[in-house]
C-alpha cells in the first residue's frame, strides 16, 4: 500500500510538471521529428499533412479545443472525451507530444480548406431539399440512423464534409457499417450498426427501429463498409448550394442555440 | 500480512501439498496437473494440459468461480503460475499479486513506482512470473530482474539488466532453467542494442549474455553498416523455451532497428527476427535460423518457439515451430537449426516464396515507402506475441492471427537516445479493416485444419487441453472454448473486456479450473459444483 500512494504521489507530481509552454519550440528538429509520429499515429483521422479529413483540419491556425500549446499538449496527452479523439498519453513521452505540438504548430495557417458559403442557407437546404434530417440528428433535431451532426464541424474537415455529401462511401464512420440480416423466414433488415462482435449484430433501420440479433438465431447477417446514404447530392445540388451546405455543417461546433 | 500467513498455513493444512519447486520438477512440469510452473506450462511451449475434467461434452456449462479485480489500468498480458494453492500473476505498471487458490483473495501485492525516464512502446506490460525454490522472478519496466519470496511477495533482490536511458525496458516473463533465470530485454523501437541473458538464480549476478545484434568483430557482424548495430533492435519480449536433450534454449527475437527503413542497415542484420538457439549453460550460440532477413516491416520472431517432435515425409524431427508475425508458419530442426518448410497461414504481399534453405524473396516494391505502400500482412503481422498452443491430443499447433492489409510508411530518422526510432510507421486502410481468426494446424504439413472467423484480430493468448478444447479471448470480450477437432464454439462468456492475456488451467482440490485476466480482473472458471468429482460439495 505504501508503494501505492507513492506512486499516486508520482503520478500527480508528474502531471502537475507539465510546462505550460512547448519547451521545444525552439528546436529546429522537433517539428520534423513530431511530423514522423504524427504519420504514424494522427494521419489516419488528421491526414498526412494534417489537412483534416475523419479529424480535424490541423492546418487552421485557431482550434476548437483551444490554441494554447498546453491546450494542443492537453488535447493530444488525454483526448477529446466524447469525440474519437484518444489520448495518447500512455504511448508518448512528454517530449514526444511536445513534438506533435511542435509539428501542428508548423502546419498552421497553411490551410487551403476554405469555407465559402452560405450558413443560413446551407441550413435551409440540409433540412429541406437535400432531406438530411432524414437519417442525421443537429441539436436533437431529426434522426438517427445516421452519425449525429451536432458538433460535425470541429470534427471534420471542410473538405471532407464536401466528399461525404458527394460521395457517401469514400469513407463510413467507424460504428456505421452497413448491416443487413436475413432472418429464418426471409425478412430482410437493413440499417447501421450499433454493435457488432462474434456472436451478435445490433442495428438501426431509417425509421429508427433498433434491432438486437444473435447470430445463431437468423438465417445471415452481413456487415458492408457501404454507406446508406443516397449517392445523388452531388448531382442534386449545383455547386453554389453544396458550398452552402458544407459551410452549414462546418458551423456545427456543438455550441447550444 | 500476519492473518494471510496463517490462511496460507490453513489450506496447506486442508491438503494443498507444498514442496519446493526443484529444476527436476520444472522438467517434469507437464504431467502436473495441479500446477502451472512455468510461462507456457512446460519447456516445450506447449501450454497444453492433461486435464479432461472440463471437456467437449460439458463445457458448455462451465461457469464462472471467482474474480479478482485488481484495479490496475493498463493492458494485462501475464500467464498466471499456480502452484502451493496459490496463484501468482504480474500487472501492468510493476505490480504484481498472490491470490489465495480457492477463493481469489488477495494473499500479497507487489508494487514498485515506475521510475522517469523509461521508454516504453506498447504499453507498461509484463507478461509474468517464473519460479524456483521458493522464489518467483519477475522482471521490472525499468529493465530490471527481481527475485521475490513467494510467501511474502519480499523483495530478495533486484539485478538492473541495462541502462534504461539507452532505451531498454523489460517486459518478457522469464524462463527457468537449472539454477538460471533467462530474461531479455524490450526497447527495439528506441534504438537498443538487444539480448537475451542468464542470471544465477540465488545471487541475481549474471551468468552470460547472448547479444541478439552481432557486433562488427562477431561472426554475423558484417551484415550491419558501419555503427547501425549499435541501435540494431532484436529484442526479446517473449518467452524462450529448452529441450534438455540438446541443452539448448530457444528465443525468438524481435525487429531491426529502426523498424521501417532499413536504408541504414542495408544487410540482413543478423540475428533479428530469428530464432536462437542457446547453450543453456554459457549462452553460447549454437545455431540461428533467421525467418526475415534485413526486415522492414517490423517482423519479430518473439511467437513462441514450441517444441515438437513430428514425422515430415515419414522422417521423425526434433523440430521447432513457429506461426512467424511475417505471415508463414515455419517448421525448424532444432538440433541442426536448419529449415524443414515454411507455408503462408495468411494473406502474405510482401514476399513471394523461399529458396531452400528458408529465405524470403523479398518484392522490393512492397517495402514501406514515403508516399505509402499497402502491404499485407498489417503492421503487427499475422500472429503476434499471443501465445500459440499445441495440443498433444490431437497433435496440431493452434495460434490466433490477425487478417488484414495496412498502409506502410517510410521516413528518414535521426537517431535520439530516449526516441521513439522506428523510421515511420503503418496506419489502418480505411474501408479494409482488419480482422482476426483462431488456426488450427497440422505441423507435419503446414496443412490448415480449420479457421475460426473473428470479427477483430485476435487478441488473447490459447490454452488446450485433453479435454479436446482450445480456450480463447477476443476483443469484444468474450471468452470462448473451441472443440480443438472441429474449431466449433462449445461455449462463450462474455467478461466484459478485452481479452489479451493467454488462458491457463490446473486442477485444485479434485475440481479442474481455467484461468484468465480480462481487463484488469483475473477470472477463473469451473463447472458447476455439483458435477465436479472431488469438490467439496460432492460427487453424483
Amino acid at each position: 500500500m505504501k508503494a501505492l500512494i507513492l506512486f499516486a504521489i508520482m503520478v500527480a507530481a508528474a502531471a502537475a510538471q507539465a510546462p505550460k509552454t512547448n519547451p521545444l519550440a525552439q528546436d529546429p528538429k522537433a517539428a520534423e521529428e513530431g511530423r514522423v509520429a504524427f504519420r504514424g499515429s494522427c494521419s489516419l483521422c488528421h491526414g498526412i499533412k494534417g489537412e483534416g479529413g475523419r479529424g480535424p483540419d490541423l492546418t487552421v491556425s485557431a482550434y476548437a479545443t483551444g490554441t494554447s500549446d498546453a491546450d494542443l499538449y492537453n488535447v493530444i496527452a488525454n483526448g477529446v472525451p466524447g469525440t474519437e479523439m484518444a489520448g495518447f498519453a500512455s504511448r508518448f513521452e512528454s517530449d514526444d507530444i511536445w513534438r506533435l505540438v511542435s509539428f501542428v504548430r508548423s502546419i498552421a495557417g497553411s490551410s487551403s480548406s476554405r469555407v465559402a458559403g452560405n450558413v443560413g442557407n446551407g441550413e435551409r437546404l440540409f433540412w429541406g431539399k437535400g432531406q438530411c434530417g432524414q437519417c442525421h440528428m443537429v441539436n436533437g433535431r431529426g434522426k438517427r440512423m445516421g452519425p449525429e451532426l451536432t458538433q460535425v464541424g470541429r470534427r471534420r474537415s471542410a473538405a471532407y464534409l464536401r466528399e461525404s455529401v458527394v460521395n457517401p462511401e469514400a469513407d463510413i464512420t467507424p460504428g456505421f457499417a452497413m448491416i443487413t440480416v436475413v432472418t429464418k423466414d426471409g425478412k430482410k433488415i437493413v440499417g447501421t450498426q450499433r454493435g457488432y462482435d462474434d456472436f451478435s449484430v445490433q442495428l438501426m433501420d431509417a425509421s429508427e427501429n433498433y434491432y438486437s440479433f444473435q447470430k445463431s438465431d437468423v438465417a445471415s447477417i452481413t456487415q458492408e463498409y457501404k454507406s446508406l446514404m443516397p449517392n445523388t447530392l452531388g448531382r442534386l445540388f449545383s455547386e453554389s448550394e453544396l458550398n452552402d451546405l458544407v459551410a452549414y455543417m462546418a458551423s456545427l461546433r456543438g455550441e447550444r442555440r | 500480512m500476519g492473518k494471510a500467513a496463517l490462511f496460507v498455513l490453513l489450506a496447506a493444512g486442508a491438503g494443498a501439498l507444498r514442496a519446493e519447486i526443484t529444476p527436476d520438477r520444472l522438467l517434469r512440469a507437464q504431467s502436473d496437473q495441479s500446477t502451472w510452473l512455468m510461462y507456457s506450462k512446460n519447456y516445450s511451449g506447449w501450454r497444453y494440459s492433461p486435464l479432461t475434467q472440463i471437456n467437449a461434452t460439458n463445457v458448455s456449462r462451465l461457469v464462472p468461480s471467482w474474480q479478482f479485480q485488481s484495479g490496475v489500468a493498463g493492458k494485462f498480458e501475464s500467464s498466471p503460475l499456480v502452484f502451493d494453492a496459490m496463484m501468482y500473476f504480474t500487472a501492468p505498471t510493476n505490480h504484481a499479486y498472490a491470490l489465495d487458490l480457492a477463493s481469489g483473495h488477495q494473499i500479497w501485492h507487489y508494487a514498485k513506482a515506475l521510475p522517469p525516464g523509461v521508454s516504453i512502446c506498447c504499453g507498461q506490460v509484463n507478461r509474468g512470473f517464473a519460479a524456483l525454490g521458493n522464489t518467483l522472478f519477475k522482471v521490472n519496466l525499468e529493465a530490471t530482474l527481481v527475485a521475490m519470496d513467494a510467501k511474502t511477495g519480499g523483495v530478495v533482490w533486484e539485478t538492473t539488466i541495462d541502462d534504461v536511458k539507452k532505451g531498454y525496458s523489460a517486459t518478457v516473463a522469464p524462463l527457468v532453467v537449472k539454477n538460471k533465470v533467462i530474461v531479455g530485454v524490450a526497447g527495439a523501437e528506441y534504438g537498443v542494442r538487444g539480448f537475451v541473458d542468464a542470471y544465477d538464480a540465488e545471487t541475481g549476478k549474471r551468468a552470460w549474455r547472448f547479444w541478439t545484434v552481432a557486433g562488427p568483430d562477431d561472426p554475423g557482424g558484417k551484415t550491419w553498416d558501419g555503427e547501425s548495430w549499435q541501435r540494431g533492435g532484436g529484442s526479446i519480449w517473449v518467452t524462450g523455451t529448452y529441450d534438455p536433450d540438446t541443452n539448448l534454449t530457444y528465443w525468438g527475437t524481435g525487429n531491426p532497428g529502426p523498424d521501417w527503413n532499413g536504408d541504414d542497415r542495408t544487410g540482413d542484420n543478423l540475428y533479428t527476427d530469428s530464432v536462437v538457439g542457446l547453450d543453456v549453460d554459457t549462452g553460447q550460440l549454437k545455431w540461428h535460423f533467421q525467418m526475415t532477413p534485413h526486415d522492414v516491416h517490423d517482423w519479430d520472431a518473439i511467437s513462441d518457439p514450441i517444441l515438437v517432435d513430428t514425422a515430415v515425409n515419414g522422417r521423425l524431427v526434433k523440430a521447432l515451430v513457429q506461426a512467424n508475425r511475417n505471415g508463414h508458419f515455419y517448421l525448424i530442426d532444432r538440433v541442426a537449426g536448419s529449415f524443414l518448410y515454411a507455408k503462408p497461414y495468411t494473406n502474405v504481399t510482401w514476399s513471394d516464396g523461399f529458396d531452400d534453405r528458408g529465405r524470403p524473396f523479398a518484392i522490393p516494391a512492397q517495402a514501406p515507402a514515403a508516399e505509402g505502400i499497402k502491404s499485407c500482412p498489417a503492421v503487427g503481422g499475422g500472429h503476434n506475441w499471443q501465445a500459440t498452443t499445441y495440443s498433444v491430443q490431437t497433435g496440431w499447433y493452434y495460434f490466433p492471427t490477425t487478417e488484414g492489409c495496412q498502409t506502410y510508411y517510410k521516413n528518414r530518422q535521426e537517431f535520439r537516445e530516449g526516441l521513439l526510432f522506428t523510421g515511420s510507421t503503418g496506419s489502418p486502410i480505411p474501408l479494409e479493416p482488419t480482422s482476426g481468426a483462431i488456426v488450427a494446424m497440422d505441423p507435419a504439413t503446414g496443412a490448415i485444419k480449420w479457421k475460426y472467423a473473428l470479427v477483430s484480430p485476435a487478441t488473447s493468448g490459447l490454452v488446450s487441453s485433453a479435454g479436446g478444447l482450445v480456450f480463447a479471448g477476443t476483443r469484444e470480450g468474450h471468452f470462448i472454448a473451441l472443440d480443438a477437432k472441429s474449431g466449433k464454439v462449445l461455449w462463450k462468456y462474455q467478461t466484459g473486456a478485452t481479452v489479451i492475456a493467454p488462458p491457463i488451467t490446473y486442477l485444485f482440490n479434485g475440481r479442474q479450473y481455467v484461468a484468465v485476466e480480462s481487463g484488469s480482473t483475473m477470472m477463473t472458471f469451473s463447472l458447476p459444483e455439483w458435477e465436479s468429482p472431488g469438490s467439496p460439495g460432492g460427487v453424483r
